[in-house]
Parts: structure tokens; C-alpha cells; sequence
């Protein structure tokens, strides 16, 4: 049932995505919800779920976007990883660790969806997507991460006052 | 070791998807759920229009206020050529007939089709529309603004809906022509095209920045209607400045507002297709070529409604 609610919502961040971020360009890009859902869905949620639903969002992404279909979801892989290496960190909270995975989560999914667009022929623009697309698309995505991180921090029926954890520092050794 | 068993079987299945993709065996799976998120992606982008419009009306007003004006001057200016052209149109037909010839033109058979989607990854410049292959749509087919002005090509056609590859992507290339801007008396300004302008000797040790030595015969001069077919280019598109016109001749000079429409070279596009105008121009010492931004005629983000040309079959799928 999980696996279907977060499928039905990466499909409407989706479509939202194509249809109405076009109007949210900040920086000259516009914020990728569904990466940030991704993100945050493996940082709350966990590795062993995340295993199975980041591909799934990637597939769903490709489904309405013009890229070919198993990009998205190649190119969300390393969320997973990303995810996982949270484990160690250094304060009682999963909003910082899933910001920098979502922050990093965009420069990896930008540097492999432009391996493969390259591989499948299409023109890419080295000299230029790194300042004008990959670094504003960090700082960006990484700035609406709050817009779906609470949601899905909330529906995890986590506890709502350490949401963005504020309380104290841990040690990660 | 879990990890890496799922490492690779999500690249093994990856990979294969993507090889299925490019071999267009999965075109059925990407028309079907385009045919599903159609309707709610068109409804959310009518939706969210206006509220951007207002938005940009609050914060941009100032600019709008300057780009009305300009626009008004724009327009006056306009409709005096357009006077002129009807002029002249009418004595060509009077000319024509007088003479007994008549060059038919065949009526443009334009396809109309809405928006529904548009790439946001900044990589690609793309838009998704609501015609495919069953309304006569192929790939490769040119696509325009309401206004006539050109917008892009059809890139992946499906079923029922298709993706056009904007110029501004950086995978489009239009063979270009260079129309130079009208001087309010009708005739090329000072500064208007200088073309095959042959750099004056320097004399041994002078500097570039001296003045040159009289010469006993001017430097030619030409206008764009002299060496027309001289002044050819190809417009690139361009993740930092949108659209870009290159190779140019050099020693050029360009006034900035001319028009640069589609020279027809290659059969990929017909003649005398409105791109866009020359926003700037960038002249390197070392470059063999000039080059210039343009600004897009027609505002290719925000578009809702383009129109397809049909009748135009472009070279590419008369190839094959």
C-alpha cells in the first residue's frame, strides 16, 4: 500500500513538474520535485525501501518527461547510496541529512542524466550546464526541500518536534 | 553485498530500458501515460498561468511599462513598412499581370496544437503537444508560433502526442539569412551591414590603434540586399544565451534589432521563416567568424498554443 501511495505521488509531482514549475524558474531552473520526494522518501523512510521506491520514481518521472525511459531512474540511484551514508551524522535530525541529499542527490542526477544524454546522441553543453544548471539546480532543489520533506516526514507518522531537529547534537562515533 | 546486487541489477534494467527507448519499442508505454497525465498537466498549466502572470505583472511592472513603450514605437514603425510592402505588393501584381506571369504561392496548411507539457531538467528545451502521428504529424516537421514565427521541430512523434525540440535547445541547428534593420529613410543606415570590408595595411610597427593611412579607393561597402546570399549564418541554440547566430563573415558589423529568418539551405526549412532579431553582437580579434545573440521572436517559455506546418515536408523525411 506505501509502495502505491508514493508511486501516485510521485506521478502528481510529476505532472506538476512539467506543468507548473515552469513557472517557479529560480536561478534559470526550476525546482525537481520528485527528486526531492525521492530524497526525502530514502532518508525517512530507510534504505530497504528506498531500494525499491526511488527506480520506481525514476520510471514514473521518465513516463511524462521526453527523456528516454530508465534515465530518471538510473540517474536517482545514487540517492539511495546517498541515503544510506546518512546513517553517520552528526545531529539528531533528518532534515539536514536529507537537504545534502538532496543537494548532492541533483549534481549526480545531473551528471548522469547528461552521460546519457551524450551516449544517446543528443548534444550536451559541457562548458556550460555545470555553472548554469547543475550548481543552481543544487542550491534550488536543496531550497524546496522543506515543501515535501514535512509532508512525507509527517505521513511517516514520525514525531513531529524533532521534524527539523533543533534539540542537541550526536556523536556519529 | 545486497547493495551491490541491487546496484547492478538496477543498471542492468536501466540500461536495457534505455536501449529499448531509443529503439522506439517502448513509444506505446510513453503515448499511453501522456495520454493519462494530459489532461491533468494542461488543466495545472491553465490553472497556474494567470497566477504567474500576475506575479510578473507586480514584479516586473517597471519593465513592462519601458517594454510598452518600446513595443508602441515598435508597431508605429511596423505598420509604416507594412504600408510600404502592400505598395509594392500591389505593383508586383500589376506587374505580373502586365506581363502575363504569375507565381502561384500554395497556402500554408498549418495544424493547430496545444501545449501540455514542457522538459523543465535545463538540459533539454522541449515541449510536449497534443497531435501525433495519427493527426499527420512526422518527426522533423517544422513547428510555429500563433504568430508565424519559428518555434521548433518535431522531435518524437507518438500516437497522439508529440515533443518539439525548441531552437533554443542545444541540439537545434537552423540554417539562418540576416535581413538588415530598416533605416527610417527607407535606405541602410551608416552603420548597417559592412560586408567583405578589406582591413587597410598597417604599416610596419604601427599600432592597431592609429589611424589608418588614406587609401586611394574607399573600402567597399555593402548592404545586406547587395550580398544577400553572403550573409547567411546558423542559428544554435544555447544553454547561456538562448538562441545563437554563428559564422557570420567577418569584419561585419550588424545593427542590433535586425531581422535573422530561416535561409531555406539544407531543405530542413523553408524560406524566410521569422526567428528572431539580433540582440548583440560578439566580434573576437582571433575569430574567423562573427557571431551574435538573438533575442527569439516569439517568447518559446509560457507557450500554450503552436501550429504545425504540415505542408512543408523538410528534407530529412524526404531522405527516407
Amino acid at each position: 500500500m506505501k509502495y502505491l501511495v508514493a508511486i501516485l505521488v510521485a506521478a502528481l509531482l510529476a505532472v506538476l513538474d512539467v506543468s507548473v514549475m515552469q513557472y517557479v524558474e529560480i536561478l534559470g531552473v526550476t525546482p525537481d520535485l520528485v527528486l526531492i520526494f525521492a530524497a526525502s522518501w530514502a532518508v525517512v523512510r530507510g534504505q530497504q525501501e528506498a531500494m525499491v521506491i526511488v527506480p520506481l520514481i525514476g520510471f514514473v518521472e521518465d513516463l511524462v518527461t521526453s527523456d528516454p525511459l530508465g534515465m530518471s531512474t538510473l540517474a536517482l540511484m545514487p540517492i539511495v547510496l546517498l541515503a544510506a551514508a546518512t546513517r553517520l551524522r552528526a545531529v539528531d535530525t533528518e532534515f539536514v541529512p536529507t537537504v545534502l541529499v538532496v543537494a548532492c542527490g541533483s549534481l549526480t542526477y545531473g551528471i548522469i542524466s547528461m552521460t546519457v544524454l551524450a551516449i544517446t546522441g543528443q548534444t550536451v553543453d559541457w562548458d556550460q550546464v555545470g555553472l548554469r544548471i547543475l550548481l543552481p539546480a543544487c542550491l534550488v532543489n536543496a531550497l524546496f526541500t522543506p515543501l515535501v520533506y514535512l509532508p512525507v516526514h509527517t505521513f511517516s507518522g514520525q514525531d513531529r518536534s524533532n521534524a527539523i531537529g533543533t534539540r542537541r547534537l550526536i556523536s556519529p562515533l | 553485498m545486497r547493495l551491490v546486487w541491487w546496484l547492478a541489477t538496477v543498471v542492468a534494467i536501466s540500461v536495457f530500458a534505455i536501449f529499448l527507448s531509443e529503439q522506439r519499442m517502448l513509444d506505446p508505454v510513453q503515448n499511453l501515460s501522456l495520454t493519462v497525465s494530459a489532461p491533468a498537466s494542461g488543466g495545472l498549466r491553465d490553472a497556474a498561468r494567470p497566477v504567474d502572470d500576475l506575479f510578473r505583472g507586480i514584479t516586473d511592472r517597471g519593465d513592462i511599462v519601458q517594454e510598452n513603450r518600446d513595443l508602441r514605437q515598435q508597431n508605429e514603425a511596423l505598420e509604416q513598412a507594412l504600408a510600404q510592402q502592400q505598395d509594392a505588393q500591389q505593383r508586383v501584381r500589376e506587374l505580373e499581370e502586365a506581363l502575363g506571369v504569375k507565381q502561384g504561392q500554395p497556402e500554408d496548411q498549418l495544424l493547430a496544437a496545444n501545449v501540455i507539457a514542457e522538459d523543465t531538467s535545463g538540459l533539454k528545451r522541449m515541449i510536449a503537444i497534443d497531435r501525433g502521428l495519427g493527426d499527420g504529424l512526422d518527426e522533423g516537421m517544422v513547428v510555429l508560433s500563433r504568430g508565424g514565427s519559428l518555434v521548433g521541430t518535431v522531435s518524437r512523434a507518438y500516437e497522439d502526442f508529440a515533443w518539439v525540440r525548441l531552437i533554443t535547445d542545444p541540439d537545434s541547428t537552423v540554417n539562418a539569412q540576416v535581413v538588415p534593420a530598416p533605416s527610417p529613410q527607407g535606405s541602410p543606415a551608416a552603420s548597417d551591414v559592412i560586408i567583405g570590408a578589406t582591413p587597410t595595411p598597417q604599416p610596419a610597427g604601427a599600432s592597431p590603434g592609429a589611424t589608418p593611412a588614406p587609401t586611394p579607393a574607399p573600402t567597399p561597402v555593402a548592404t545586406a540586399g547587395d550580398q544577400g546570399s553572403s550573409l547567411r549564418g546558423v542559428v544554435e541554440g544555447d544553454l547561456r544565451h538562448g538562441l545563437w547566430l554563428d559564422l557570420l563573415p567577418p569584419d561585419l558589423t550588424l545593427p542590433e534589432g535586425s531581422l535573422v529568418s530561416t535561409s531555406g539551405l539544407g531543405g530542413n526549412y523553408p524560406r524566410a521563416l521569422l526567428i528572431g532579431s539580433v540582440e548583440a553582437v560578439e566580434q573576437r580579434p582571433q575569430s574567423p567568424f562573427t557571431s551574435a545573440e538573438i533575442e527569439p521572436a516569439s517568447s518559446l517559455s509560457g507557450l500554450d498554443t503552436v501550429l504545425v506546418l504540415l505542408s512543408f515536408t523538410p528534407a530529412r523525411l524526404t531522405e527516407q
